[in-house]
């Protein structure tokens, strides 16, 4: 895994854009859009907290919880606790100098509690469908779990990723799963990730993505809105409207253009 | 050397003091070290005094007790007797070993036998008698035999004995209660609400017995000891809760009623269960959960406080450990999961009312003359508070987030689509082309009326009816947008007393922040919607007229003489007419928007003739006389925009202005006057190319001049 371009955050989580197979991963760049770097830098300090919702669904037991209070909490419980209802947790980042909140709704497997759970769904910047590597079951659900999910979003509105977890139980079985789930993700339009929250193997990485690409994605929008409204402001005709969705894939044709309205 | 032979004497007199010296020294040292270690002896002569003035005390005491338990069994005193083992037991382990070594070990050794003896028949005793005690529901001797196991070292036994003894209570009642709810009149005034009043008396009555038993079992046991007696008194809870749960779910259709409402929602052909019926249902539900969580708080409070006590010296870990034992009783007893679980049937239940009675209300939607919003407005914002609002009296911060989250969907995608939808069959045409419509419709609809004997008039009130449902809409969004704001405020308020009053964990507040969040980002939605019906109003109502009467400009010369200007002065003809048309105009939008609405409406306007304006002038062109008469218009209009509108509209006709003064001017060099640094105050709007542009309408300027002026 490599670490092209990273950020030492507040807390000295390392920040970073790596993936974690190319088999299963949507995009390849390594550094923030240059727009988004360039607004960054520009508005460190004054504009306000940025914050992204992470739902995270799955089978009960595939360990939803135990890989969020590895990230959180730095803690590894073996006692399992059915979660009831929702729990939920802040994780707190500072990038490029701006501050930064990734909100994670954990959200309960068993079928008894999906009416509550369901309702959080809503407004997700990121899906995490979670499944067992050593239950393929677990694996076959998710696709469930993320219509589910996506029935409450706008399309297209949300990242999704898959993650196998409990990666330290068993190597050969793994192997095998981790085929399969390259091929659901890719028809999910997910990206895939095994991780471990007992040893923590790739759990601070797989978040750091997390939040790198929900990050980039909030500020994005950011500069939508405002471009938005600055054609608002000005006076009818002087500035013509750009399509900034042009902008954000093809900067060099817009860089000046956009020089022009910042 | 003379000298030292005369220090000779002197030094054999210092050698003999020192010598002297040195013995006495010696000597006070070692009387010194004779003298301490006698007094050291005599130390630990004393310790050693005390030590067996102590056991012989406790071996007395043990011979007193030996006596005494003997005594007081035979006289049935089992206090006294408990009293003495309880000494007993906490004497030093050693000393009753070394009793046993004494010349009389084979007498203490029996006496021992005997003491044990008494404390394995004393356990034995007040066991029974407890047992018998609680099967005659004798209180004062179940609470005196309580008090004894804690002297015989069975707190954890006598602890759950006890609380036995209070589970039978709390079930003997629970089942009073039960059957007293199957023998309900269904007219009862507290029908609806029965079963949650059923466990509020369960709830209620265990509270009773904690309130009750808490300062005997603090004086006997000691404090940190309430959460084993409410631990047990939790199983007993889970299985009466268990049991009233069956029965409301039974009595209430429960499942059955989720079921029903779930097909509802996934097929549209189903047959729909009618949302008022779930009314009384789902405040049931929700009064349910609040006595539980009310319950709840109860005791973990009461846990908390009791542990703080216990606690108080405890290391860090012990206090953990009480906590997380805590949180497990609170967070994974059956009355928790039995309630969350109807609460999950319960938020797809109010989520299908709401959905259902917002469509009606829609459906149901009617307007008043008079009026600017129709009733859908009210309707559904009622609504919403209603179902926010009976989540909310269930005080679990779960549920409340949930149905939020679901009214935030409803007003986003449902209500505003519905919205969205008539404000996209747009304004009908303009008056103007309305009357050429309204004549082509009419005679079309005379004819065919005409062929069928009646004639209607449909085709011309429907377009009076169109404007006015998308005037009323506009309103409507506005208002929506103010009332979800409102909302959440009310919504804050409340849940900051909620939280205020203990309910709710660690994470709560994050939870309700992040979900009225999402609504307040909805009222932005609603505004944005407004803004673009209002652009659109602006674009289909306002430009086709305003448009052609200022192309009328271009049919009035500006090149006139003095005879022309008089005239133009006594019969305007152009900006007054143009005036009369705009007045006339808004009229109708003023009447039937919101003040809000036809400012931003005025407002857009207002740009509109600036920039149609600017157009037609650059078509024109102008003498002297010709620049001084538009000079004249232009302020008559600003003066009429600036008493219609609130915003300031200087700025929107800055350009133009700058425009009048230029085609005012006597010569071509004078704009040197204005320009530059001779500007002054004056922010030029116009760039050079467009000064000269502006200069070159003035038919009399020579090109030349203007070619060569230096901007």
């Amino acid at each position: 895994i490599r670490s092209m371009w990273s950020f030492w955050l507040k807390n000295l989580r390392q920040f970073s854009f790596s993936w974690y197979t190319p088999e299963a991963c949507l995009q390849f760049k390594e550094h923030f859009h240059a727009q988004v770097r360039t607004a960054c830098q520009q508005s460190a300090g004054t504009v306000g907290l940025k914050i992204s919702k992470v739902v995270v669904v799955g089978d009960l037991y595939v360990g939803k919880t135990s890989l969020i209070n590895r990230f959180c909490k730095d803690n590894f419980n073996r006692d399992y606790k059915a979660t009831i209802g929702v729990d939920f947790e802040i994780e707190r980042f500072e990038i490029v100098g701006i501050p930064y909140n990734l909100q994670i709704w954990d959200t309960a497997g068993q079928e008894k509690f999906k009416c509550i759970a369901s309702a959080y769904y809503r407004g997700a910047e990121v899906i995490i469908t979670v499944f067992d590597l050593a239950d393929i079951q677990t694996l076959d659900h998710t696709k469930q779990w993320l219509e589910d999910a996506l029935r409450e979003n706008e399309p297209d509105s949300s990242f999704i990723f898959l993650v196998g977890t409990k990666k330290d139980l068993s190597d050969a079985v793994c192997e095998r799963t981790e085929i399969d789930a390259i091929r659901f993700a890719n028809e999910m339009q997910a990206e895939y990730w095994s991780v471990s929250a007992k040893t923590g193997e790739n759990v601070n990485e797989f978040f750091s993505r997390v939040a790198a690409l929900a990050f980039e994605q909030s500020m994005i929008k950011e500069l939508e809105k405002t471009m938005g409204h600055m054609v608002q402001i000005g006076t009818g005709n002087l500035i013509s409207m750009l399509n900034f969705a042009s902008c954000v894939y093809f900067p060099h044709l817009c860089s000046q253009r956009l020089g022009r309205v910042f | 050397m003379v000298a030292l032979q005369r220090m000779g004497p002197n030094l054999q007199l210092i050698e003999g003091d020192a010598q002297q010296l040195a013995g006495m020294i010696a000597f006070t040292c070692s009387l010194a070290e004779n003298v301490s270690s006698k007094v050291r002896q005599l130390d630990l002569a004393k310790n050693r005094l005390y030590q067996a003035i102590q056991r012989a005390d406790d071996i007395l005491d043990l011979k007193f007790c030996m006596d005494g338990v003997q005594t007081a069994l035979r006289g049935e005193d089992y206090e006294q007797a408990a009293a003495h083992i309880h000494r007993y037991l906490s004497l030093d382990k050693s000393v009753i070993e070394l009793s046993r070594q004494g010349k009389e070990g084979g007498i203490i050794d029996a006496n021992l036998k005997l003491l044990q003896e008494s404390e394995q028949r004393l356990k034995a005793i007040v066991t029974e008698k407890f047992d018998t005690a609680m099967k005659q529901g004798d209180l004062p001797q179940v609470e005196r035999f309580f008090k004894i196991f804690p002297l015989l070292g069975l707190h954890e036994e006598g602890l759950s004995k006890f609380s036995e003894y209070l589970c039978k209570q709390v079930a003997k009642k629970a089942e009073e209660n039960l059957q007293l709810v199957m023998g309900t009149d269904m007219s009862d005034r507290r029908a609806a609400v029965i079963f949650a009043d059923t466990l509020t008396l369960l709830f209620e009555g265990i509270a009773r017995v904690v309130e009750t038993h808490q300062p005997i079992v603090e004086t006997y046991y000691g404090p940190g000891r309430l959460y084993t007696l409410i631990k047990h008194l939790q199983g007993e809870c889970d299985q009466q809760v268990e049991k009233v749960v069956e029965k409301f779910v039974k009595e209430r259709d429960y499942h059955r009623q989720f079921q029903q409402v779930q097909n509802s929602m996934m097929r549209s052909s189903a047959e729909k269960i009618e949302p008022r019926e779930l009314d009384p249902i789902l405040t049931e539900v929700t009064l349910m959960n609040a006595r539980s969580e009310l319950y709840l708080r109860f005791i973990k409070r009461r846990i908390t406080a009791d542990f703080e006590v216990g606690d108080s010296m405890a290391p860090e870990e012990v206090k953990q450990e009480h906590q997380k034992q805590l949180d497990k009783l609170l967070n994974n007893c059956l009355l928790s999961c039995t309630m969350q679980e109807l609460i999950g049937y319960y938020i797809t239940m109010e989520q299908y009312f709401m959905r259902e009675t917002v469509n009606k209300a829609v459906a149901m939607d009617s307007y008043e003359k008079g009026q600017l919003t129709s009733s859908m407005v009210d309707d559904v914002f009622y609504i919403v508070k209603k179902c926010i609002g009976r989540a909310l009296s269930s005080s679990s911060i779960d549920c409340l987030c949930a149905m939020i989250n679901h009214s935030t969907t409803e007003l986003e995608s449902d209500f505003r689509e519905v919205l969205y939808n008539k404000l996209k069959q747009g304004f009908p045409a303009t008056t103007f082309q309305d009357f050429q419509r309204g004549v082509t419709s009419a005679v079309n609809i005379m004819h065919s009326s005409l062929q069928q004997g009646k004639f209607d008039t449909k085709g011309i009130e429907s377009t009076d009816e169109a404007k006015q449902s998308f005037l009323v809409t506009l309103n409507n969004v506005e208002v929506c947008s103010e009332n979800i704001m409102t909302l959440k405020k009310t919504l804050e308020s409340d849940c900051a007393k909620l939280l205020s009053q203990g309910f709710g964990g660690e994470q709560a507040q994050a939870k309700i922040e992040s979900c009225l969040s999402d609504m307040a980002a909805v009222s932005n939605k609603f505004r944005d919607l407004l803004q673009e019906g209002v652009s659109d109003l602006n674009n289909t109502a306002i430009k086709p007229q305003v448009k052609p009467w200022i192309n009328l400009f271009l049919s009035i010369s500006h090149s006139i003489e003095e005879e022309e200007f008089s005239e133009y002065e006594a019969n305007d003809p152009w900006v007054q007419q143009f005036i009369v048309h705009l007045e006339q105009q808004m009229t109708e939008f003023k009447a039937g928007l919101s003040p809000v609405i036809y400012d931003n409406l005025t407002g857009l306007m207002t740009s509109l003739i600036a920039t149609e304006l600017e157009k037609v002038l650059l078509k024109s062109s102008f003498n002297r006389l010709g620049g001084l008469q538009f000079d004249k218009e232009l302020r008559s209009l600003i003066a009429y925009l600036t008493t219609v509108t609130t915003w300031t509209i200087r700025d929107k006709f800055a350009r133009l202005s700058q425009i009048a003064t230029i085609l005012n001017l006597e010569r071509v060099t004078e704009i040197l006057d204005y320009w530059g640094p001779n500007s002054g105050p004056l922010t030029w709007r116009l760039t050079p190319a467009e000064v000269r542009r502006v200069l070159g309408l003035r038919k009399d300027f020579r090109d030349e001049d203007i070619k060569r002026l230096r901007l």
